[in-house]
């Protein structure tokens, strides 16, 4: 997989991720309250362009690990370094590329959202004509723009959370962290939100998304760390999570024609676990749908069936957070 | 200190336009300002009218008239004017021309020199209550003179076998009358202000303790929005934040008291002293107020509890400093207990610049005593804040 960056206007280049530069870089971070170990060893690293996930449950240390990464918490061990300069909570003029968005709301509600916009701005040292096509780019992105001059209490909930985002963004840092921010937020918002943020990942920004909801850590990630009780339990892309518990995909093929032969032939396949048909559906396991499916769609046809449907069923993080802890998602925070 | 500014201006934007700081800091206390001196200048000023009506013309009735109600004319508190008949008197009362009339009826001189009963009708005006009860009080005090100088007449009489003459008598009885009414200059610090400046001054102290706890207070406002965890993520220090929220409301502080000073000028005629003089001591009671205010803030843990213990304790200080009514007059203890408070020191130092020879440096001490008090204050209130900004 290769992404693109834009930093060059001019041309588009191809970059592996593995070459991209570490933006953060977090190593072995603790934290205690009291008797509660809420971080326990959490470690982690995030590249230019790349959009990291913390996957877990209400209570699994993501805010806790966020508020220590931004210099907000003191940490009991370990060290967060952005750009190779390490951040904490008396480092002030490191925390400069780091753009925070809370969690719960954190906007002026008595100020108009072009307020509250310049007001961090001018806090983050932006100025002048700078300073004013930044609100008016942020106020863009975050479809604010006819509201400019409204104040913040009169917006409804999503728009408050589009501008606790915006805020974030308007010093173009170069680490964003995200702490759930589309918590409380109504579908349609939510999907604007998830929208500006992978439009924010594909711009280069490296950005930190903590989330217990296992379709936007889908959606948006690159690489996922899955985090229960303080630790992370496991990391890598969703595919790579997924082969860690031993998934397979499963593509349901609608089909005409010698589906038996077609079976025989897609088992045959390096890659395929199994190949069964029953009622005009060819259903078979493979490893990687993504690499197989060409290869599997020319097998089938070659073995003279014509495909007319295709649907790959892939195992969910879900599934690798109840294989890896032994609860699901969804409750385990309850 | 730019970050600061931007805080502090940021804070101004918000309370101004909540107006809550237009209220604490400027209708209020110029409202109370307004309505003391009004209130006061009724008493200060105090003149009333009382129209007399001899009916007697004896030597006894003109004493009255002429010595015992003209000393109230001498003090510069009452105008007596003359009336023929009773129901004359009583129709200047109804009119409104006069507060109480004084009725002496026929045979009153005689009366006493007979040792009869008699009596002074005072009629008082329906909102004259004042002006009646010293009438009132003036009458009886003349009649109580009248009595024991009757007993003494009568006693002389018996041991002499004749008692004095009319003229005789009168006399004693005039001699024995003391001044009914003596205005006393009481010469103390605070009374060097005139009480409408004293009063203004008093409401402008009181109520600068609620507007400069705005920015400590607010700090947990910031708290509860999570915009301090945000400014804090980001490249600003606790102490900077701190810093803008005391620049904010040093800024208010200075121009909510300025403004009162010139408003109470203008308006119920405030001599607050020579501006500079003012403007120093302005600055060190608004520094002492911020130093006061950080320190009850640090030690609550809400906001809620932060606003309700500052606003007792400016209350609090507020009556011990004299806002309310100059310590001068009150017990000693009330007196040297004051001195703790910056609303004491604050007119204090205001009061050392009036009066002949009075000159802005008189007032040093008390702007020192002020800087002090907001410096000490405001250290350890910044320090135990800081710390509280911090922790997570």
């Amino acid at each position: 997989m290769s992404i693109e960056t834009e930093s060059d206007a001019a041309a588009t280049v191809a970059v592996q991720p593995g070459e991209r530069p570490v933006v953060l870089r977090a190593t072995e971070l603790h934290k205690r309250f009291g008797a509660l170990e809420a971080v326990r060893g959490v470690s982690f690293e995030i590249r230019e362009g790349e959009t990291y996930g913390l996957l877990g449950p209400n209570g699994a240390g993501k805010t806790t690990t966020i508020s220590m990464v931004c210099g907000l918490l003191a940490r009991d061990g370990g060290e967060v370094t952005i750009d190779g300069r390490p951040i904490d909570v008396g480092k002030v003029a490191a925390k400069a590329g780091i753009g925070y968005v809370p969690q719960e709301l954190a906007i002026y509600p008595d100020l108009s959202a072009k307020e509250n916009l310049e007001f961090f701005g001018r806090l983050y040292g932006l100025g002048g004509t700078r300073l004013k096509s930044r609100v008016a780019e942020v106020l863009e992105v975050i479809a604010l723009t006819e509201r400019a001059n409204d104040r913040a209490d009169k917006f409804s909930g999503g728009m408050q959370r589009r501008l606790n985002i915006g805020i974030g963004l308007l010093h173009q840092p170069r680490l964003l962290l995200l702490d759930e921010p589309t918590v409380g937020v109504d579908p349609q918002s939510r999907n604007a939100i998830l929208e500006s943020v992978a439009e924010l990942g594909r711009s280069g920004m490296a950005i930190l998304y903590t989330t217990h909801y296992m379709e936007e850590a889908e959606r948006l990630c690159d690489r996922v760390g899955i985090i229960d009780l303080g630790e992370i339990r496991a990391e890598g892309t969703r595919r790579e999570l997924v082969a860690m518990i031993g998934g397979e995909d499963q593509v349901r093929l609608t089909a005409t024609g010698d589906l038996a032969g077609a079976s025989a032939a897609t088992a045959a396949l390096e890659g395929v676990v199994g190949a069964a048909h029953k009622d005009g559906v060819l259903e078979v396991l493979v490893t990687d749908s993504r690499t197989l499916l060409p290869a599997l769609l020319a097998s089938v046809a070659a073995a003279g069936a014509t495909v007319k449907g295709v649907e790959v069923v892939e195992p969910d993080l879900e599934a690798v957070f109840l294989h890896l802890t032994g609860k699901a998602l969804r409750d385990a925070g309850a | 200190m730019r970050t600061a500014i931007l805080i502090a201006a940021k804070d101004l934007r918000q309370r101004f336009r909540d107006r809550s700081v237009i209220l604490f800091a400027v209708v209020a206390p110029l409202g109370l300002a307004v309505i003391f001196s009004q209130l006061l200048a009724g008493v200060t000023e105090f003149k009333a009218t009382y129209v007399v009506a001899d009916m007697d013309g004896g030597t006894l009735a003109q004493s009255f008239r002429n010595d015992v109600l003209e000393s109230l004319v001498d003090s510069g508190v009452a105008t007596i004017d003359d009336a023929a008949t009773p129901d004359a008197a009583m129709a200047s009362v109804e009119g409104g021309e006069a507060d109480a009339a004084l009725i002496l009826p026929v045979g009153f001189t005689t009366a006493i020199l007979s040792g009869q009963p008699t009596s002074i009708e005072v009629i008082g005006g329906q909102d004259a209550g004042l002006a009646t009860e010293i009438a009132r009080s003036v009458s009886t005090r003349f009649a109580d003179g009248i009595a024991s100088t009757q007993l003494a007449i009568l006693t002389v009489g018996d041991l002499q076998g004749a008692p004095p003459d009319e003229a005789g008598v009168a006399a004693i009885i005039a001699a024995a009358q003391v001044p009914s009414l003596q205005l006393v200059d009481i010469q103390t610090s605070f009374r060097q202000l005139s009480q409408t400046t004293y009063f203004s001054a008093g409401m402008a102290i009181l109520f600068l303790f609620f507007a400069a706890q705005v920015g400590a207070v607010s700090m947990f406002e910031e708290r509860r929005l999570g915009t301090l965890g945000r400014m804090l993520a980001g490249p600003i220090a606790p102490t900077t934040v701190l810093a803008g929220k005391t620049l904010g409301s040093l800024l208010i502080g200075i121009v909510a008291l300025t403004i009162l000073a010139v408003a109470t000028t203008v308006l119920i005629g405030a001599d607050w002293g020579p501006p500079a003089g003012v403007a120093a001591i302005i600055l060190a009671a608004v520094i002492a107020a911020i130093g006061i205010s950080t320190l009850v803030t640090s030690f609550m843990k809400t906001q809620d509890s932060a606003g309700a213990a500052n606003s007792a304790v400016a209350i609090t200080l507020g009556i011990l400093g004299g806002t309310f009514f100059p310590t001068s007059q009150a017990p000693e203890l009330m007196a040297q207990l004051s001195l703790v408070t910056p609303h004491a020191w604050f007119l204090r130092g205001l009061g050392e610049m009036h009066g002949a020879g009075a000159t802005v440096a008189a007032a040093l001490p008390s702007i020192a005593v002020l800087l002090a008090m907001g410096l000490v204050t405001g250290a350890i209130g910044f320090a135990r804040a800081r710390r509280m900004v911090t922790a997570r």
